[in-house]
């Protein structure tokens, strides 16, 4: 799957590991900044006040 | 030798470069080398698939306990020094027109603080036990996104120095984890919470763990509803066991001095 990845994406190598990385962060940054926000709802830790 | 793998004498597998042959080719069966290539090409194929799927599932589960366990307190400080910035400026900028006077009897409590916006700061919380550093701004509600900002002010209960139950939630495991401490908090230890013009010592009078539909222990007078309160109080709460949904951790507290800031910093915040 990465290899199939790597190898559809153009230019150099050095182009393509520079484009690889920033893949790389994009995903992170999604998962940081969107998924685990929407995802850590539903987790018990977060409830902290009284009700049902 | 009757595996798929060409051994050193023998010709390369035609499977490999000739698909089509093998598609609904009967003869294919009587040739195992071929077919089983092929077959166990794509079946290696699928399990590396399989594999970095796994691989990859296994990192983003990693990537989550780092941001639960250390990106939110981040965050939650980035909003901290941000949210004890606006309150600096606000407690600097004269403060608004008084509300309608109090009645006769009660001038000389202060006059109720003005409504705060929902997730703004509205005091500053100091607990000695908890050390000198420790100053998370309160802020107004406790809605999912109020909590990552700071410990959040119950809407509805009393502010701080006004009659009745000031009552704060906050987290215990992640955002900072104001409250994760609370539980080493003993009876007498002095809360204090600043606002504008001065500090509200409040001192613990006890904790209990309940179970998370006890609503009670939020009422001006705790557990005692419909008892008009005659006290200042304070209740936090934050979750039990840490991690867990399963109870409520709260500890109560009872106001015992106020000092004008003009009088510099209560006797609880001294003497460390």
């Amino acid at each position: 799957m990465y290899a199939w990845l790597y190898r559809h994406l153009p230019g150099s190598p050095r182009l393509r590991l520079t484009l690889a990385t920033v893949a790389v962060l994009a995903v992170v940054a999604l998962l940081m900044f969107v998924v685990f926000p929407a995802v850590e709802t539903v987790l018990p830790n977060g409830r902290v006040t009284l009700g049902d | 030798m009757t595996g798929g793998i060409p051994g050193p004498g023998r010709p390369p597998d035609p499977g490999v470069d000739a698909p089509t042959l093998l598609v609904g080719n009967p003869s294919s069966i009587g040739e195992p080398a071929p077919g089983g290539g092929r077959r166990r090409l794509l079946a290696g194929r699928l399990a590396r698939g399989l594999g970095e799927l796994l691989i990859t599932a296994g990192i983003v589960v990693a990537l989550f306990l780092t941001y639960q366990l250390w990106v939110t307190d981040l965050f939650a400080a980035r909003t901290q020094d941000r949210l004890h910035h606006q309150l600096d400026q606000a407690w600097q900028r004269p403060p608004a027109p008084p509300a309608p006077r109090a009645p006769a009897g009660q001038q000389a409590r202060p006059a109720p603080p003005p409504p705060v916006d929902l997730g703004d700061g509205l005091a500053i919380l100091r607990v000695p036990r908890f050390g000198r550093d420790y100053s998370p701004v309160v802020v107004e509600g406790v809605a999912a996104a109020d909590l990552r900002r700071g410990p959040g002010h119950i809407p509805g209960t009393a502010m701080p120095g006004q009659l009745g139950n000031f009552v704060v939630s906050g987290h215990r495991t992640t955002y900072g984890k104001p409250f994760s401490r609370l539980d080493e908090l003993k009876v007498g230890d002095p809360l204090v919470v600043e606002v504008r013009d001065r500090y509200y010592t409040y001192r613990v009078t006890g904790s209990e763990v309940v179970t998370p539909n006890r609503v009670d222990v939020t009422y001006p007078v705790p557990k005692r509803p419909g008892v008009v309160p005659t006290k200042d109080l304070i209740t936090l709460t934050t979750c039990h066991p840490k991690f867990s949904a399963s109870h409520r951790l709260i500890v109560y507290g009872e106001l015992v001095d106020t000092t004008a800031k003009s009088a510099g910093v209560p006797p609880a915040l001294r003497g460390e």
